[in-house]
């Protein structure tokens, strides 16, 4: 007897589609699983025959054979359980063949019959074909997110076998509470003084332009830049649900009702390795850090200390916004379009930034200075010096500017962005720049004259133009009127000169 | 010692080779010996002041290389406890060497080798209560003779602390006073690029380095250590390949104090290897300068501690002119005329702002009250006519273009 039903195995972020074929006959009894899967899902066999033996029904005493189809690629995992054991019933005619028509399902089984959750629920029951999406109840959530299907949560495999033999109605167990929403991202208004580092943030944000804080420890870089994601606007339902997927697909909580709706702030540790930051370290190549901050932010607290290596599979996320991960048995696409903002200090003993107190060996400078200059460097349109604030500023009793206020002007200038068919200013190409970003007579004179002076490279240019943009939008400034000098020059003095030391006197 | 030759004349020989040593090793002067005993490792000026007082130059190699150097009871005590090891290990390094192709090494590369005693050894360091044994030179050494200023401070210097460097030791080269410096980053370098500023007629540069004297460190100092070395001299107390080792500073140091007749501070922390170089000044009762700064600044913690200890205050550099008792030469009109074009309207404001401190851009606006757009605005404007600089998120005023 031969049965079908429809699942899905997950392969980075992407859902792909799987067909488990049962086809048990007379012969020696055997069980056996073909169709390249993984350790995990080989184990299926014995995770399966308990189930459906704990749910008083019946294990065939005949060969079982098992294909996952199509053959040729690798399964992942254990969401194919529960997709197994109803091929098998089906085929021993346990469970009436016209039932599992348009009926899909994931979902790992416990050895006593329950239906356990796995990860990548969203993108898991996006490959299943339309129709009836059978998941396990903590799934529930994240699977009706897909909205194509008719979603039926499930705790027990019994519960399920009476539903689709017509004797009982579907299962409708009550689901857990959703987890609690996460908490607000910390406010701009705690933030006393700092006016440059506060424009820079508000730039970042508006024109999705990377940032570079530098600054001895305890100027508070940290703090701001954990200030940034408040900024950003919440996020559409398209970019919502890329990074619910991700989430999910990385097996991590989905706080509030399924759907996240805040930009997601990463901050890596700088001992993290290559691997978690990128992604692809397990069989199913689960999404990095880089991926995790998609349509959100990536915080690299202490730049300096990262890897030369991690901070050099940087530059292709950062160029094309995805990640691909090859491995010998597949190739993925992965979403890393993210907003970079770095700190770092400007010397290992961070003292360089006021002189005299720097306290560091000639050569231990040049090093650090070598692993933060270079390819990486020139990514950041924004580079800010941070300095410990004054002691007046930090003691006054006026709170900053709002976040709210903030993300206002962030929000209006991001409309401007889109008007002109960009999602965000850093994102126009250079030969846009002219017709986007014009130079009034006083911005074109003042740049003729850093570049003869060597103030600013070519390179530098086009990256100030954007920024200028996006300082003009944030003003206010009639968004057709050509770029006049104050943008253009705050564009530059916020891309400053990065960690030179004195060499300036030599 | 009669064993010193002219180093231009090392084939005339010292004597014959009569106790069967090898037939290259027979003729070679006295500064071969000691240039091959200075490059030993942790052979400092006192341990070579040791075997200087027991043996003839050949004699006390032989003492060392055989691994008798803790038998001469002056040099053991400066040993150590461990005096007999060291003297192994002292050894196991002498034997890896090859005296006489050492010595032509050096004279390949043009170094001269001077030896205590040497009519060559600048006068003021023969007769120093610690004394160089050999000396090794780059450049001409007649160019210590005269009156010798030393610049030192501090390597992490601010803007402006370079430039006061760099025009004293340009008006001191240029009144005829030598600049003498370490050929550090920051203040030192500032000091011999004054030097070197003064265009033709002025009196040459000295540099005493930590290092062998292939071996340029740092290794961004390259140009202006070449560029002192043909204008003037580049000494050290160790031979071709030493590597600057953290211990040889400090002596280097002395050597700088030792040279001056002045010693001009011109920034250091509380701390450090100019203060260093300010106690052995004053030790051979040299006179100190220190140039006063901001009590904010941790640059200038070490010069006004100075000052509030009694040294000089140096506020100009005349006051350094006069105490080395020089005049100094008028300048020519083009270079007393600042060029720059005036500041007008927020450009006005915003350097009044900024003053002498190195400022911050957030310093800026908050004490001129404008928008970040127009300070920037004036910033660039300012930096294009030459009036500040910004490096490391640090404004700093310029006193000259």
């Amino acid at each position: 007897m031969l049965a079908t039903v429809s699942s899905a195995t997950i392969l980075g972020v992407e859902g792909r589609p799987v067909t488990v074929e049962v086809h048990v006959t007379v012969g020696l009894p055997a069980f056996t699983v073909v169709g390249l899967p993984d350790a995990a899902c080989r184990e299926a066999r014995d995770r399966v025959r308990a189930a459906i033996q704990s749910s008083r029904l019946e294990w065939p005493n005949k060969k079982v054979t098992v294909n996952l189809a199509p053959s040729a690629e690798r399964k992942i995992g254990t969401g194919l359980d529960l997709a197994i054991a109803l091929a098998v019933l089906a085929a021993t005619e346990q469970v009436p063949h016209g039932a599992l028509a348009g009926v899909g399902c994931i979902g790992e089984l416990g050895l006593d019959g329950s239906v356990r959750p796995v990860a990548g629920a969203v993108s898991l029951v996006d490959a299943l074909p339309d129709g009836v999406a059978v998941v396990p109840i903590a799934s529930a959530r994240q699977a009706r997110l897909v909205g194509r299907h008719d979603v039926r949560p499930v705790g027990r495999l019994p519960d399920l076998v009476l539903a689709l033999r017509g004797e009982a109605g579907w299962p409708d167990p009550v689901e857990p509470p959703p987890p609690p929403p996460a908490p607000p991202p910390p406010d701009l208004a705690d933030v006393r003084g700092q006016p440059v580092a506060r424009q820079a943030l508000e730039i970042a944000a508006a024109g999705g332009h990377h940032l570079l804080f530098v600054g001895s420890p305890g100027a508070g870089k940290t703090m701001l830049a954990r200030r940034l994601p408040g900024l950003l606007p919440p996020l559409g339902r398209e970019d919502a649900l890329t990074v619910t997927r991700v989430m999910s697909a990385a097996g991590l909580k989905v706080p509030g009702d399924g759907l996240v709706t805040r930009p997601p702030f990463r901050a890596p540790h700088h001992s993290s390795t290559l691997v978690s930051l990128v992604g692809g370290g397990t069989a199913s190549l689960r999404p990095g850090e880089l991926s995790l901050a998609s349509h959100g932010v990536l915080f690299l607290d202490e730049m300096g200390e990262f890897p030369p290596s991690v901070l050099d599979a940087l530059r292709q996320p950062l160029e094309e916004g995805v990640v691909r991960v090859a491995r010998a048995r597949a190739t993925v696409t992965l979403p890393a379009g993210f907003l970079l903002v770095a700190a770092t200090n400007p010397c290992p003993c961070g003292g360089a930034t006021e002189p005299g107190e720097c306290r560091c060996s000639e050569n231990a400078r040049s090093k650090y200075r070598r692993r933060l200059s270079g390819p990486i460097l020139d990514r950041f349109d924004l580079r800010v010096t941070v300095h410990r604030p004054d002691p007046t500023a930090l003691l006054a009793t006026t709170a900053g500017e709002p976040t709210e206020a903030v993300a206002e002007r962030v929000a209006r200038a991001r409309d401007l962005a889109a008007d002109r068919g960009f999602e965000v200013n850093a994102a126009i190409p250079d030969r846009r720049l002219d017709a986007v970003a014009p130079l009034d007579g006083g911005a074109a004179r003042m740049l003729e004259a850093a570049l003869r002076q060597g103030r600013l490279t070519a390179r530098g240019l086009a990256r100030v133009r954007r920024v200028a943009r996006t300082v003009a939008d944030l003003d206010g400034a009639d968004p057709e009127a050509p770029l006049g000098a104050e943008p253009i020059a705050l564009a530059m003095a916020l891309r400053g000169a990065i960690v030179t030391g004195s060499e300036a006197a030599a | 010692m009669s064993a010193l030759e002219p180093s231009d004349a090392a084939g005339a020989g010292t004597g014959a080779g009569a106790d069967g040593r090898a037939p290259g090793e027979c003729d070679l002067p006295a500064g071969a010996w000691w240039a091959a005993l200075a490059g030993l490792p942790g052979m400092g000026p006192a341990r070579l002041g040791a075997l200087w007082e027991a043996c003839a130059p050949e004699e006390a190699w032989r003492l060392v290389a055989e691994g008798g150097a803790h038998r001469l009871p002056t040099l053991a005590t400066l040993l150590g406890k461990q005096a007999e090891s060291v003297a192994a290990g002292l050894a196991r390094a002498a034997a890896a060497v090859d005296v006489a192709e050492r010595w032509a090494a050096h004279r390949e590369a043009g170094i001269e080798v001077v030896v205590r005693g040497d009519p060559r050894m600048p006068p003021r360091l023969d007769d120093d209560i610690d004394p160089p044994f050999v000396l090794f030179a780059a450049g001409d050494l007649t160019a210590t003779e005269g009156p010798t200023i030393a610049i030192v401070g501090t390597r992490r210097c601010s803007r402006p602390g370079a430039e006061i460097a760099h025009e004293i030791g340009r008006q001191c080269a240029r009144a005829g006073g030598r600049v003498v410096s370490g050929l550090a980053v920051g203040i030192d370098a500032a000091a011999h690029a004054g030097a070197l500023a003064a265009g033709p007629g002025a009196a040459p540069p000295v540099a005493v380095v930590g290092s062998g004297l292939d071996v340029i460190y740092p290794a961004r100092s390259r140009a202006l250590w070449h560029q002192v070395a043909r204008q003037g001299v580049v000494l050290s107390e160790y031979p071709l390949g030493t590597s600057p080792t953290r211990w040889r500073f400090p002596a280097r140091n002395r050597l700088v104090a030792a040279l001056a007749d002045v010693v001009v501070v011109v920034e250091s922390a509380r701390t450090g290897g100019s203060m260093y170089t300010v106690d052995e000044a004053l030790e051979r009762q040299r006179e100190v300068l220190a140039v006063p700064g901001s009590v904010r600044s941790t640059a200038s913690a070490g010069t006004n501690w100075l000052l509030s200890q009694g040294a000089h205050p140096c506020c100009s550099p005349e006051d350094v002119l006069m105490a080395a008792h020089l005049t100094a030469t008028p300048e020519e009109a083009a270079s007393v005329l600042d060029p720059r074009p005036p500041p007008t309207g927020d450009g006005r404001r915003v350097l009044r702002a900024i003053g002498w401190d190195p400022a911050t851009l957030d310093a800026v606006a908050t004490r001129t009250g404008l928008g970040l757009g127009a300070v920037a605005v004036a910033l660039d404007r300012l930096e294009a006519d030459g009036w500040i600089d910004r490096a490391d998120g640090r404004i700093e005023r310029r006193a000259r273009p």
